[in-house]
């Protein structure tokens, strides 16, 4: 513009001055007095006491030179108790977040720039948007089948090797490792310390269970105690979700909270509502194993020992009853048997004596035919010669030689005068 | 008289020397070896029974505290 062309009625300003005019002119339509609502992406966020975040139009490419930025910020008086807000919904402003700032403009002159006093946030607006994110990610990981991905790990019946997600100095892990160390069973605990809340608690999350699971757990447990959302956050991010998912080892959750189960919770092959849910819960397990394995066994071997032995004793008395019957039945048998042929034997004897006695009678009857006696006393003789044999023949003696004569009564002795042949 | 092997197999010996008893085929000479034989075993199982069941008794507490463990 050539410098004719100045209006004598305009006068020229000097920079301060222009800024002031500005400055008036902007607090007029847009200042503390006018304050309006302005939607934006956060591009960038910087805090340091203050809050500085860059917002852009949502949706807007990065690589687009001229898309527009407003440059909010919001003073450490009022941003302290709105962080404390968002902090309790769990809502972090990052770059992507799409969120309504409630400010003024204003103007800064040392650096020419137009800046947005920011005094208010719409929180509802951004809890909308974190609930539709959060439906979003349970959507997707459905879809990919991760929802359901480590509910089919096989838990071992026996989960004595915990592996524990946590921060040691919180009442969460107390509670949780109070539970296990204080159930009596020989629970070995090996313990992945991490955040459990902030920035940096999805990350060292994921690497502890990512750790955990190399490390040969039984299960592992990823516990929390009891707090706000945002509290909570970093059991609803995607890369611990995946993390549970993916592991090949059944990871238990112990997240206390009141409203929704976190994506975690949903993600686990089990969950409780607290740590000492979840430690309640693990030694349940082990005292069930134990109840069916050990202890109803070692009822069974007691009642079956004794079961035995009292079958064995039985037994063995039984066998002993059993001989002594068959051993004395066997002896009566055979006394029996002797008894029998003894009277067999006996009345055999008899019989043959009485037939002996009989043949021996008629014996002696019939030898009594042949008595000599009777036939001396009818007058027949026995006449023996001189060398005592019976004389039946003439030849037998000679004359002159002497013969005793035997009658019935007595006998005599004779001389043979002559032999006289018949 | 020994008896050696497990107890099955004294208790089969047992038995069979009892149904010898109980089908008659027992002569008179060979009972009293028989009975003998019968006798040796019964005091050997009865003596396996007493020593295993001593030391039952030793381990029966122990089994006892775990089935009776809260």
């Amino acid at each position: 513009m050539a410098p004719d062309d100045v209006s004598a009625t305009e006068p020229i300003l000097e920079v301060g001055e222009f800024y002031d005019l500005l400055t008036a002119q902007l607090e007029s339509a847009y200042g503390r007095r006018h304050p309006r609502w302005v939607r934006g992406e956060v591009s960038k966020v910087y805090e340091k006491s203050h809050l500085y975040v860059d917002l852009v139009d949502a949706g807007s490419s990065a690589s687009d030179a001229k898309r527009p930025v407003l440059n909010a910020h919001c003073w450490a008086s009022q941003w302290n108790p709105l962080k404390r807000r968002l902090a309790a919904d769990g809502i972090t402003l990052a770059p992507g977040t799409v969120v309504n700032f409630f400010g003024y403009v204003d103007l800064y002159a040392p650096q020419g720039r137009i800046g947005f006093t920011v005094t208010e946030i719409d929180v509802a607006g951004l809890l909308g948007d974190v609930a539709r994110r959060r439906q979003e990610l349970i959507a997707r990981l459905a879809h990919e089948g991760l929802l359901e991905a480590n509910k089919r790990v096989a838990v071992s019946a026996v989960p004595l090797r915990v592996g524990l997600v946590a921060s040691p100095q919180t009442e969460g892990y107390s509670d949780f490792t109070g539970q296990l160390l204080g159930s009596g069973f020989g629970f070995e605990i090996v313990l992945v310390a991490t955040a459990v809340q902030g920035e940096a608690a999805p990350a060292q999350i994921v690497r502890a269970i990512q750790d955990l699971d190399r490390h040969g757990v039984d299960i592992i447990c990823v516990v929390r105690g009891g707090g706000s959302k945002g509290d909570l956050a970093a059991f609803d991010d995607e890369g611990v979700a995946r993390a549970i998912a993916a592991s090949s080892t059944a990871v238990f959750t112990g997240i206390g909270h009141t409203g929704d189960e976190s994506v975690a919770d949903l993600v686990a092959h089990t969950r409780a509502i607290t740590p000492t849910k979840l430690g309640e819960e693990i030694v349940s397990l082990v005292t069930a194993w134990y109840e069916v394995n050990v202890r109803l066994v070692a009822k069974r071997l007691l009642a079956s020992s004794e079961a035995l032995l009292d079958e064995a004793s039985e037994y063995v008395a039984e066998r002993r009853r059993t001989m002594i019957f068959a051993v004395r039945d066997r002896l009566r048998a055979e006394q029996r048997q002797l008894g029998a042929v003894r009277q067999r034997l006996w009345l055999q004897a008899r019989h043959t004596l009485d037939s002996a006695t009989r043949t021996l009678a008629g014996t002696r009857q019939l030898l009594g035919a042949y008595d000599p006696s009777r036939r001396l006393a009818q007058g027949w003789s026995i006449v023996t010669g001189p060398d005592g044999r019976v004389v039946s023949l003439l030849a037998q003696v000679h004359a002159g030689e002497r013969v005793n004569v035997r009658v019935s009564d007595g006998s005599f002795d004779s001389t043979i005068d002559e032999r006289n042949g018949a | 008289m020994s008896v050696t092997g497990d107890w099955n197999e004294a208790a089969n010996e047992l038995n069979a020397i009892v149904a010898s008893f109980d089908e008659g085929e027992v002569s008179v000479d060979d009972l009293f070896t028989k009975l003998e034989r019968a006798t040796a075993i019964i005091e050997a199982l009865e003596a396996r029974l007493e020593t295993t069941k001593a030391r039952v008794e030793e381990l029966a507490p122990r089994i006892a505290r775990v089935a009776e463990d809260e």
